[in-house]
């Protein structure tokens, strides 16, 4: 067993490699999957407490994860802490680099907002110029969305938007109450499309690769998992100069111990991905490795109160969440931006946030007290362009807790992101108002870069390889046993959540891969 | 016949200096040890063990501070957050003292924001009214602090001087006391504020007690070299 030398070696356990493991081990290839974390189980980890109970009364334990702006005291476990695997960026870019090591990673915390993207992506440079054209359309990934989408149970509704591509949905099982109607009609008298939530219920009301992949692929008896191996770098054959396994290192020994296998996978997420190409010093030929990095702005958003809603009125006036697909720059030309954003809308039939109202003491109980329950709120999800500057590296200095160099991240928002999020904002104001909602707060500066969990690029796809590290099959152009699964393969980022995309791309590669290796290809 | 007879007395005659044995030190053979394992005595008919919130109790040194300062922000969380409609307040949430707690694990920005803005209140009393802030009336410290309230959102917190440290002490302030036993366990509940509940995720095969014990002889080489984050930037 200590000399096998497996097909394929999967290195990340979340959605792409999820999804490569359940493909490929169906295709009868014999797959090792390597992930960095522990098995969770939420049942024997978790337990339901008061925050008085907990140390620091729900507030993060400091210095653990400063950058995770979404962990509470509750959950700080299960994000990676950051004095284990730090990264570097210079004060002047702050950078929120959000990981899950857990088996299963990010996909077990994930928002399941399901979308495909668009020809307006995918063929973007063709539509307005800027960057470069995906080797791939549409229609090269909608038979492998459809079946995506079937897998997770996405959920949602069929309006033919081009900007919005309809998918293989079940039934939408979200409420549509009286507040979103209002906001619908408000919004369509300005021509800004209104529509349900998409989203993956998967199983159990989890859409993971834990529960929707992964036993698929243990089903076949042909997959091997270890867990808590960190990967130091891939290992290279001599004499054929190939990728032919990898080095890790045991994350609680320091054991450090190796593999061999015939194909290599990378499915860390993104930044993981790059950073362990980078460290390896594979798949670089084009000098792109770690450029592009992009992700999608959020945080710039605007919170409403619906008058009618107030003094406990909100039976059927509230509830239940919508979205406002792209509109900007499809038919018309925005002055101030390229590309566009959508906004998520959710009605919430509550207790108000108290950063609502400016005011403290008896005056803000009073103010609570008067409008709970009518909260209407708007988010930006809004595209981020890609550019050469923005990119990763590997920190001359800094190490993590095995010695592994870390990542240095220098990325920026530029004015089209910043005249976005002005105009998304503009734009709610204006049918909130329009809706009869009243705006009681508005914020037009996005979260630092990495906090939508969306990091995409560095390593992007291509059929010219000098502008691009991997070609259309997610597949290295320097090494052609080498593939890159997850988010870090993407051209250009859109404004959906990439998830979809991430499992329709994983989901093709592999199969891709697996008729090579019939072929003798590979 | 003659057979059974003499393997019984072979039996007895080995039996014997072990009877004897045992008589001579007063004890019988020790029964068999139950097959139960200890925990199965942990149930509800033996509750455990019930245990209150230290800082309800007990007084905490100050770790972060100066004793001016924690006056100043007893002052002001009294103010932020008085006890209302039956609900204990910041003070009786021993919440000023858990703050200084946080604090002093936080990371150097956090603590200047507070510290210094501290000191920048209790520099505008006593311009104003040539007394430390924790010496003024309830109007007077309203009329020294609620020209910086703003709105905000959450993960945005206004970036001008003062404004920060004002909506962002007052957004702790209301946390640290909503979340306190006092208020959880305190009938009576405002519009929309509940202490907070949620699933708890222990540390997960975490390796990383050792550097949260601070027994450096114990921590592992590889674990010490990890290091603080590069840059820290505002996050509760």
């Amino acid at each position: 067993m200590a000399n096998e030398v497996f097909d394929v070696l999967i290195v990340g356990s979340g959605h792409a490699g999820g999804m490569a493991a359940k493909v490929l081990t169906e295709a009868g290839a014999s797959c090792l999957m390597l992930n960095a974390g522990p098995v969770a189980d939420a049942n024997r980890n978790g337990e339901r407490k008061h925050a008085y109970d907990l140390p620091y009364r729900g507030f993060h334990p400091p210095q653990q994860v400063p950058h995770v702006f979404q962990a509470t005291e509750f959950n700080a476990n299960v994000w990676v802490d950051e004095r284990e695997v730090p990264y570097t960026y210079d004060p002047s870019q702050p950078y929120n680099w959000v990981r899950v090591r857990l088996f299963g990673g990010r996909s077990l915390f994930w928002s399941r907002q399901s979308f495909r993207l668009s020809d307006y992506e995918f063929k973007g440079k063709s539509h307005d110029g800027f960057g470069e054209d995906w080797p791939i359309s549409l229609a090269d990934l909608d038979p492998y969305y459809s079946r995506v989408e079937d897998i997770f149970q996405v959920s949602g509704k069929k309006e033919g938007w081009p900007q919005m591509p309809d998918g293989n949905f079940i039934e939408d099982p979200d409420v549509w109450s009286g507040s979103l109607d209002r906001l619908k009609t408000a919004a369509a008298k300005l021509n800004i499309p209104v529509t349900g939530q998409r989203r993956a219920n998967g199983r159990d009301g989890l859409a993971s690769s834990v529960n929707l992949l992964l036993p698929d692929a243990e089903k076949t008896k042909k997959l091997t998992s270890i867990a808590n191996a960190v990967v130091r770098e891939i290992s290279v054959d001599k004499n054929t100069g190939l990728p032919d396994g990898c080095h890790f290192v045991d994350r609680f020994t320091g054991r450090e111990m190796s593999v061999k296998a015939r194909i290599v996978v990378l499915a860390a997420g993104t930044l993981e991905s790059t950073r362990l190409l980078l460290n390896s010093k594979l798949a670089n030929s084009s000098g792109l490795v770690g450029r592009y990095l992009m992700d999608q702005i959020y945080g710039a958003g605007i919170t409403c109160s619906v008058p009618e809603a107030r003094g406990g009125n909100a039976k059927g006036l509230m509830g239940g969440g919508a979205i406002i697909p792209r509109f900007r720059n499809i038919t018309d030309k925005s002055p101030n931006f390229l590309r566009g954003y959508a906004m998520n809308i959710w009605s919430s039939g509550g207790g108000m946030d108290a950063r609502c109202f400016a005011a403290y003491g008896a005056e803000l109980e009073q103010k609570m007290a008067d409008y709970s329950g009518s909260g209407f709120h708007f988010g930006l999800m809004g595209e981020v362009l890609g550019r050469y500057e923005n990119h990763v590296r590997i920190d001359p200095v800094k190490t993590d807790a095995w010695g592994i160099p870390a990542l240095h991240i220098a990325t920026n928002y530029t004015d089209n992101e910043f005249n976005m999020a002005k105009d998304a904002v503009a734009t709610a104001s204006q049918v909130a108002e329009a809706a009869g909602f009243e705006v009681l707060r508005k914020n037009v500066m996005p979260n630092p870069p990495g906090y939508s969990i969306h990091e995409v690029g560095t390593c992007r796809m291509g059929d010219d390889q000098k502008k691009s590290v991997l070609n259309k099959w997610n597949q290295s152009h320097d090494h052609k046993n080498l593939f890159v699964m997850d988010g870090a393969g993407f051209t250009s980022a859109g404004w959906q959540n990439p998830t979809m995309t991430i499992l329709a791309l994983s989901m093709r590669a592999s199969e891709h891969l697996a008729e090579e290796r019939k072929k003798l290809n590979i | 016949m003659q057979r059974r007879k003499f393997v019984r007395i072979l039996l007895s005659v080995a039996a014997a200096p072990r009877m004897l044995f045992g008589q001579q030190q007063g004890k019988q053979p020790l029964p068999a040890a139950a097959p139960v394992p200890w925990s199965a005595g942990i149930n509800p008919r033996t509750p455990l063990p019930t245990t209150e919130a230290a800082d309800l109790v007990a007084i905490a040194d100050l770790k972060f501070f100066t004793p001016a300062q924690m006056r100043n922000l007893q002052r002001l969380s009294r103010v932020m957050m008085p006890a209302l409609n039956g609900k204990p307040g910041a003070i009786e949430a021993n919440t000023p003292e858990f703050l200084d707690f946080l604090l002093a694990g936080s990371l150097p920005d956090r603590q200047k924001l507070y510290a210094g803005g501290l000191d920048w209140l209790n520099s505008e009393a006593q311009k104003k009214y040539k007394l430390d802030l924790f010496a003024l009336t309830d109007d007077q410290v309203d009329s020294l602090v609620k020209p910086w309230l703003r709105t905000w959102m959450s993960d945005n917190p206004p970036t001008e001087a003062h404004a920060d440290f004002v909506n962002i002490a007052l957004d702790e302030i209301r946390m640290a006391t909503t979340n306190s036993k006092a208020w959880s366990q305190t009938p009576g509940t405002p519009a929309g504020e509940w202490g907070q509940t949620d699933v708890y995720w222990t540390p997960i095969e975490s390796n990383l007690a050792f550097v949260l014990s601070k027994q450096s002889h114990l921590v592992q080489p590889h674990v010490a070299a990890a290091q603080a984050p590069a840059t820290p930037i505002y996050k509760r």
